[in-house]
């Protein structure tokens, strides 16, 4: 992912974090700024409703905020934001009933997007939404493995911070999400050949 | 290289963790097994579809807005925090007088007794208070007028207790439960309140020195005290 604004040096970071310590209300704005994309795009990913995203996003920043003092410079912010982030999702993703139906039919069929102005093939974009909707039938922890690995480009050791696991789990994690990404691709697209051999049969 | 050894390998391959001679040992294998290459192939596609889609969502338009003003302490949640205490307090305060009442301490035909005995209160606080003779009218006659005020027959206290004492009887009788009767007592003791801070409001304004002009300065951004 290509996000200019996040481009910014640790001793930038370590600066902003110090000023929005001592109170600059400016630092907090452009501390949020520089982070709510991804930490929405995250969290939206996780629990696939739009007001709840907003709300856990919201969520995250207070307590990020509010629990500054015991941020690590050792660490990046983005990866402690991700965190407590990650943690409101799960408490959420606890309390809702599995059978609700709490999620934004509307976005469903958004699962990703190619660059824009890219012109699309409509067999590449039945790959896309083949891999989405594998993305979103994956657990918890494998799907923000997986996010945090591919899209948010974090070490194994940095996704064992986020999801608060030993490396090795987030290993575990990685492997199972990745397998069932590929089992899925691979059941769907036999059933798509099936379906075309049956249409070419019925044609025929 | 075979199949099964060389799908050991395909997680340390995508995390960019294998070795240069594992790596070249994985690459002959894929370029010869149909099925490994496949499933590889796979894995890496779903890799880069979920590393490079853009985002369908973005933050809803204001959202920093909203949390910045999230975490700023205003001075009507400090308002709102005292409005809370004053009725929470005077709501212990009804619940302590309906304890006293219920007990038949207040008896309302005999102005200045408790419980049918005189309360000599200026002398109850001379004995308390042994020393007060710097200003002891002063002290005497506020406590008068409290006496007064209290025991006039048509002051708001007055008629509360009156209340009390009937929603009380009303209880005995069998009519409410006692829950019933402690959310009315609680709720004419708010009445009562309303009707002094009106009895205030009514009263002649302080003079312009003495009143507490409210400074619209902004209270700093503090994230830390957010609630």
């Amino acid at each position: 992912m290509s996000e200019p604004l996040l481009k910014m040096n640790r001793e930038d970071e370590r600066l902003l974090i110090a000023r929005v310590r001592a109170g600059d209300r400016m630092a907090v704005r452009e501390l949020v700024d520089r982070h709510k994309e991804r930490l929405f795009a995250f969290i939206w990913r996780m629990v696939r409703n739009h007001h709840d995203a907003e709300e856990i996003c919201q969520d995250a920043f207070l307590k990020a905020f509010a629990s500054l003092d015991s941020f690590s410079a050792d660490y990046r912010f983005s990866t402690w934001l991700f965190t407590i982030g990650y943690r409101v999702c799960l408490n959420r993703l606890r309390r809702r009933h599995p059978v609700s139906g709490e999620v934004d039919l509307s976005a469903l069929a958004a699962g990703g997007a190619p660059e824009a102005g890219a012109v699309e093939s409509q067999e590449a974009g039945e790959v896309r939404q083949l891999v989405w909707s594998a993305v979103d039938s994956l657990s918890a922890p494998q799907r923000a493995a997986i996010l945090l690995f591919y899209r948010y480009e974090l070490s194994c050791q940095e996704i064992a911070r986020v999801l608060e696991l030993p490396v090795a789990t987030v290993k575990s994690h990685l492997h199972r999400g990745r397998n069932s990404l590929r089992e899925t691709m691979e059941a769907l697209g036999e059933q798509k050949l099936s379906e075309l051999r049956n249409l070419s049969r019925h044609a025929g | 290289m075979r199949c099964e050894q060389a799908r050991q390998l395909f997680d340390a391959y995508l995390d960019g963790e294998l070795s240069p001679a594992l790596a070249t040992e994985l690459g002959a294998h894929r370029l010869r097994c149909a099925e490994c290459r496949r499933a590889l192939a796979l894995l890496e596609v779903a890799g880069h579809i979920v590393g490079a889609d853009a985002d369908p969502v973005r933050p809803p338009e204001g959202f920093t807005d909203r949390l910045l003003a999230c975490m700023e302490p205003s001075r009507a949640t400090w308002s709102h925090r005292l409005r809370r205490l004053v009725y929470a307090g005077s709501a212990l305060a009804a619940a302590a007088v309906v304890g006293l009442a219920f007990l038949g301490v207040f008896d309302t035909h005999r102005p200045g007794q408790v419980a049918g005995k005189k309360v000599e209160r200026s002398v109850a606080s001379a004995s308390v208070a042994p020393a007060p003779v710097a200003n002891p009218p002063v002290a005497d006659s506020a406590i008068d007028e409290f006496d007064e005020e209290f025991d006039a027959p048509d002051s708001p206290l007055q008629t509360w207790i009156e209340r009390t004492q009937a929603n009380l009887e009303a209880k005995r009788q069998g009519g409410e439960s006692l829950q019933e009767v402690f959310d009315l007592t609680i709720l004419q003791w708010l009445d009562v309140l309303e009707q002094a801070k009106q009895a205030t409001a009514d009263a002649p304004t302080a003079p312009p020195a003495l009143d507490p002009a409210p400074t619209a300065r902004p209270l700093p951004p503090t994230p830390s005290e957010d609630d």
